[in-house]
C-alpha cells in the first residue's frame, strides 16, 4: 500500500518533469541576419538613481541612460569620438569655437522637436545645477553658446581646451529636453516626473520599471537613425553575481552584465551557444603610496618595492591570467598618448634589497627593516593582491599589515583620510589623458591623488596640454608626463584590465562586434538583433505562441500537484481508518 | 478575560516606549557610524569637483549638525514623514512600500508553511518514534537545520533552475513577456516556488523538534494515562488534550517568527534576485542612504513589538495559566 503510494507520486513527478521542458523552445545556427524583433534581456548588477543622466554620478543607469537619450557626439567601443545628435562637427584653429551641425529629422519621445536650443538648455543647466560633466568640460571656460540655425550649435570657449569633445562625448552630458526641465529650479527635485518618466530622443523608451527587479525598454518607432532591431530590452536588476551568474546559465538572461567571478571564466567558454569576448580597456590596477607616510617619501623605497613586486604574478593569481602586465605609467589602452619607453622597473628582488640596504634601512632582529600597511576594500581580486603584495615585501624585509574594509569605511579612511601606507584602485583612464590629471595631482578628497604627489612641471604640462589643439603637439607633453613618473613612482600599476562580455550567441551586432563596430556608441543596443526574428522585407511577426506554452504547462503542473495532494491526503484517511478499526492495543509510538 | 483591556494597554504603551527608543538609537548608531553618504553618492572621483560635492551635501541637509538632524528627523516622523531616500530620490514610505509586499509573499508563505508542515511531521514522529520512518525524517530534519539558508537556496537553484530548468532563478516575474491578469498571478507563483521551497526547508526543522518533543512529553502525563485508563478513544485523547497541550510551544516559535517577517530573508531576495526588503536593507546599508536605512529600521522595530504582542495576546487565550500582570 505504501508502495504503491510511492509509486504513483514518482509517476506524477515525471510526467509533469517531462512536461515542462516542453515549454523551452531555442533557436541555433546559422541565420542571415539583421532581423527584426525579440527581447534581449540583460542580467543588470544595480539600479539606476535617476532617470536625469547628468545630475549624478550613476554608473548602474549609464547603460541604460545612454539606450534613452543622445549626447551630442558619443564615443565607440575603442574610444573614438563618432556622431550621435550632431552628424558634423568643426573646430576653429585657434581652437576657441566648435560649430556642432545636428540631425534635423530627431524629435523626443513625447512628440517633440528637437533643435539647437535643448543642446544650448543642457550645457546651460550643467553649469547652473553644477551637474556631474562640470569639471570634465570646463563648462566655466565656456564663453557663450549660439544657435544660429535650429540645427546648428557654436560654443565658444575662453581658452582652448584640447579634451573638450572626447569630454563632450562621454559621461554627464545627455542632451535634455528643455520642454520638460525648462523651468524646473532644481534638476533632482525629487517630485519631478522625469526622473522616474525620461523623455530621450534615442533608439529605445522606458516601457516600465518595476523596482528592485527590471526595466523593460521598447523600441523607439521614430528614432532618427532608424527603428532599431530588438522589440524590447529587459534590464533584469540582480545585484549578486553568483545568483547573476545562474540565472544566465539558466537561460533566463542574454547578456551577463557582470564581471564573473574570474574562476567562472573557462566554464562559460566552454558552455554551448555562449560567447565569451575580452578586450583590453582603459582601465588598470594600481597601487598608491601614501607620500605622506615615511618611508614612501623615499623614491628609494618606493623603487624598491617597485621591484620586489612580481606584476606577472599578481595577473596570474590574483586575475586568473586574464589581464595584461603593465608596463607603463598610463594606460595603453588610449594608444596615441601612450608611451612605450617610460617603463615601470623590472621585477628584481635582490637589486631591491641592495637599494634598500644603501639607502641605510637597515634589518631588524625579526628581520623585517619597517613595517607597512596595505588598506583595500572587500573583493577577492583586491584581497588576492594584498597576500600577494605581503608576501614578496616579506623577502626584501618590510612587513605589511593587511587591513580590508568596506567600500565606504575605505572612502573615509583612505580618500578622505590618511590611515594607510599604500592601497589598490582600479578605474577608468580615459577617454582622454588629461583625465589621469585628476589622478596624479591636486590634493584629496578634491583630486584622486592618493599618494599626495606633488610635482610643478607635471602640473604644469597638463595644464599645457590642454591647451593645445594639435594632437602630436599635445602627445609630446604627456609622454614627457608619463616618463617623470616613471622615475618618480608615486604610483606602481599592476595590471591592465580587460572587459568580458558574455552573451548568447543567438544575439549578434554588438556594439563591440565586426558589424557594427564604429558605427554605434559604446552602450549602444541599436544594431543587435536576433536570430529568432523576422527577416526585415517581412512585417514582424506577432507575440511568439511559446510563451503562453509556458503559462498553460505551469498551470497543468499545479493542477497535477493539487491532483497529488488530494489523493495522497484520501490514502492517509483510509489508512487512518483502518487503523482505528483494527486497533488493538497501544501504537508502539506512545510509551506507557 | 474581562480584565484584559487594561493589559492590552499596559502593553501597548509598553510597545510605544520601546519603538521610540529604538528610532533614537538608530539614529545616533546610523549617523555616527564610519562613512560619508555623500562620498558614495558622489561616486567615481574623476567628478569629485568640490562644487559639485557641497551642492550634494546641502541638497540632503548633511551639512547641519547631527542633533539637529534628529530633531528634524522625529518632526517629520511625528508628521508621518519618513524622509526622502537619497539612492532612489524618492519618499522612503514609497520605496518600502514598493517592496514590502513582495518581501511579505515570501515570509508569509514559507512562514505558514513551515509550521503547518513542520508541526504535522512532529507530530506524525511522535506517533511512530523509532520506526524508520522517524529515524529517516529525524535525520532529514538535523540535515536541514544544519545547513546555512544560501547553500540550500544555491543547491536549489542548481538543481531545480540550471539543471532541469524547472523554475525560475531571479526575480518575480517572467522577463521576456509581460503576462496579466491570472497569468501574472502564476507567474508570480512560479516564481515563488523556489525562493519560498528554501525559506520553507530552512525553518522545517525548528518545528518539527519542538513539535515532536513537546507531544512525546504530552504522552507522559499522567491524565492521558487516566484518560486511557478510562477507555477514551485514542484519537479523541490525541485531538482533544494532547495536540491542544503540545501545540503551545510551536505557536511561540511562530510568532518569535514572525516579528523577523520584514527583514529575515535578505539572504534568500539576495540570492533569488527578489525584490524585497531585506536587499534593500543590504543596498541602503552600502550605500549609506541615512533615510531609507531608518526608515527599514522602524518598519522592521515595529513587526517585532507587534508579533511580541500579538503572541503574548494568542497565549492568553491558548493557555489559560497564563496570569495577566
Amino acid at each position: 500500500m505504501n508502495k504503491r503510494r510511492i509509486i504513483s507520486l514518482v509517476l506524477l513527478l515525471l510526467i509533469s518533469l517531462t512536461l515542462v521542458p516542453t515549454a523551452y523552445k531555442k533557436v541555433s545556427g546559422e541565420v542571415e541576419g539583421p532581423r527584426l524583433g525579440g527581447t534581449l534581456v540583460i542580467a543588470h548588477w544595480g539600479e539606476p538613481l535617476s532617470f536625469n543622466p547628468d545630475a549624478q554620478v550613476d554608473d548602474a543607469g549609464y547603460a541604460i541612460h545612454s539606450l534613452i537619450f543622445n549626447k551630442l557626439v558619443t564615443l565607440d567601443v575603442d574610444y573614438n569620438v563618432i556622431p550621435d545628435l550632431a552628424y558634423k562637427w568643426e573646430v576653429s584653429s585657434d581652437g576657441l569655437v566648435y560649430t556642432f551641425y545636428l540631425y534635423d529629422n530627431v524629435t523626443w519621445h513625447d512628440g517633440e522637436k528637437f533643435t539647437a536650443k535643448d543642446v544650448k538648455f543642457t550645457l546651460e543647466a550643467i553649469k547652473k545645477f553644477k551637474g556631474v560633466a562640470y569639471e570634465d568640460i570646463k563648462v566655466e571656460n565656456i564663453d557663450r553658446i549660439e544657435t544660429p540655425s535650429d540645427y546648428v550649435v557654436k560654443i565658444y570657449l575662453k581658452e582652448p581646451y584640447a579634451p573638450f569633445i572626447q569630454f563632450l562625448a562621454w559621461y554627464g552630458t545627455f542632451i535634455l529636453p528643455e520642454h520638460i526641465y525648462g523651468n524646473v529650479t532644481d534638476w533632482l527635485d525629487p517630485n519631478l516626473p522625469a526622473l522616474q518618466e525620461p523623455v530621450g530622443t534615442g533608439p529605445f523608451k522606458l516601457q516600465e520599471w518595476v523596482k528592485g527587479d527590471h526595466i523593460t525598454l521598447v523600441a523607439n518607432e521614430n528614432f532618427f537613425r532608424g527603428r532599431p532591431y530588438l522589440d524590447k530590452i529587459v534590464f533584469k536588476i540582480i545585484p549578486d553575481a553568483t545568483a547573476a551568474l545562474q540565472s544566465f546559465l539558466a537561460g533566463e538572461a542574454d547578456v551577463l552584465g557582470h564581471r564573473p567571478p574570474l574562476t567562472e571564466i573557462p566554464k562559460l567558454q566552454e558552455t554551448p551557444g555562449v560567447i565569451v569576448q575580452m578586450e583590453p580597456v582603459p582601465s588598470r590596477w594600481y597601487m598608491c603610496f601614501n607620500m605622506r607616510h615615511k618611508p614612501l617619501d623615499d623614491v628609494r623605497v618606493r623603487k624598491a618595492i617597485a621591484m620586489a613586486i612580481n606584476r606577472s604574478e599578481i595577473v596570474e593569481k590574483a586575475e586568473n591570467g586574464y589581464g595584461e602586465v603593465a608596463e607603463g605609467t598610463y594606460t595603453p589602452a588610449i594608444a596615441w598618448a601612450y608611451n612605450p619607453n617610460a617603463k615601470l622597473p623590472e621585477y628584481n628582488p635582490d637589486e631591491a634589497n641592495r637599494i634598500l640596504n644603501e639607502a641605510g634601512y637597515a634589518r631588524g632582529e625579526d628581520g623585517f627593516r619597517f613595517k607597512l600597511t596595505y588598506v583595500s576594500w572587500q573583493g577577492p581580486e583586491e584581497e588576492a593582491m594584498g597576500q600577494i603584495i605581503k608576501e614578496s615585501l616579506k623577502k626584501i624585509g618590510i612587513d605589511v599589515e593587511i587591513k580590508i574594509l568596506e567600500f565606504s569605511l575605505w572612502l573615509e579612511k583612505v580618500y578622505k583620510g590618511d590611515e594607510f601606507d599604500f592601497t589598490v584602485v582600479d578605474g577608468f583612464q580615459g577617454p582622454d589623458p588629461a583625465n589621469l590629471r585628476f589622478r596624479v595631482t591636486g590634493e584629496t578628497p578634491q583630486s584622486l591623488n592618493l599618494a599626495h604627489y606633488k610635482n610643478e612641471e607635471v602640473e604644469k604640462l597638463f595644464e599645457e596640454a590642454e591647451k593645445i589643439a594639435d594632437t602630436a603637439e599635445r602627445q609630446k607633453l604627456y609622454w614627457r608626463i608619463q616618463e617623470i613618473l616613471a622615475e618618480d613612482l608615486p604610483y606602481l600599476p599592476l595590471v591592465e584590465l580587460i572587459v568580458f562580455r558574455i552573451y548568447k550567441s543567438e544575439f549578434h551586432g554588438f556594439p563591440w562586434e565586426e558589424e557594427a563596430r564604429g558605427k554605434v556608441g559604446y552602450n549602444d543596443y541599436r544594431l543587435v538583433w536576433w536570430e529568432g526574428g523576422t527577416p526585415i522585407e517581412k512585417p514582424a511577426a506577432t507575440k511568439p505562441i511559446t510563451d503562453y506554452t509556458t503559462a498553460i504547462v505551469f498551470v497543468l503542473v499545479i493542477v497535477v500537484v493539487v491532483a497529488a495532494l488530494f489523493y495522497v491526503r484520501k490514502r492517509e484517511k483510509a489508512v487512518v481508518e483502518e487503523e482505528v478499526a483494527e486497533e488493538t492495543g497501544i501504537e508502539e509510538g506512545e510509551v506507557e | 478575560m474581562n480584565n484584559l483591556t487594561p493589559y492590552i494597554i499596559r502593553r501597548g504603551i509598553q510597545t510605544i516606549l520601546t519603538i521610540f527608543l529604538i528610532i533614537i538609537l538608530n539614529f545616533f548608531i546610523i549617523n555616527l557610524a564610519p562613512g560619508d553618504p555623500i562620498r558614495v553618492i558622489a561616486g567615481e572621483f574623476a567628478f569629485s569637483n568640490p562644487e559639485y560635492v557641497e551642492a550634494l551635501r546641502k541638497r540632503w541637509g548633511l551639512d547641519k549638525p547631527v542633533s539637529e538632524r534628529l530633531f528634524i528627523y522625529l518632526n517629520n516622523l511625528l508628521h508621518g514623514d519618513m524622509g526622502f531616500s537619497f539612492r532612489y530620490m524618492q519618499p522612503v514610505a514609497e520605496v518600502i512600500g514598493e517592496r514590502i509586499l513582495a518581501t511579505l509573499l515570501l515570509t508569509f508563505t514559507s512562514l505558514i508553511l513551515a509550521f503547518i508542515i513542520g508541526v504535522s511531521l512532529g507530530v506524525y514522529s511522535a506517533r511512530r518514534i523509532g520506526k524508520p520512518v522517524d529515524l529517516a525524517l529525524s535525520f532529514t530534519m538535523l540535515l536541514l537545520y544544519s545547513m546555512p539558508v544560501f547553500w540550500l537556496g544555491i543547491l536549489l537553484i542548481l538543481f531545480f533552475g540550471v539543471h532541469l530548468r524547472l523554475f525560475p532563478i531571479a526575480g518575480m516575474f517572467s522577463s521576456r513577456v509581460s503576462y496579466t491578469g491570472i497569468f501574472l498571478v502564476a507567474d508570480v507563483l512560479w516564481h515563488m516556488f523556489l525562493p519560498v521551497s528554501t525559506l520553507t526547508l530552512a525553518q522545517l526543522p525548528i518545528y518539527y523538534k519542538i513539535t515532536k518533543a513537546s507531544v512525546i512529553e504530552q504522552f507522559n502525563e499522567d491524565y492521558v494515562r487516566t484518560f486511557k485508563a478510562y477507555g477514551l478513544n485514542r484519537e479523541v485523547i490525541f485531538k482533544k488534550y494532547i495536540l491542544r497541550n503540545a501545540i503551545l510551544p510551536p505557536i511561540t516559535i511562530f510568532g518569535l517568527q514572525l516579528g523577523f517577517v520584514l527583514s529575515g530573508a535578505a539572504l534568500v531576495e539576495i540570492i533569488f534576485g527578489w525584490p524585497g526588503m531585506g536587499r534593500l536593507l543590504l543596498d541602503a546599508a552600502f550605500y549609506r542612504d541615512y533615510p531609507l536605512l531608518m526608515g527599514l529600521y522602524l518598519v522592521t522595530a515595529v513587526s517585532v513589538a507587534l508579533a511580541n504582542l500579538l503572541t503574548d495576546l494568542t497565549y492568553v487565550f491558548l493557555d489559560p495559566r497564563v496570569k495577566l500582570r
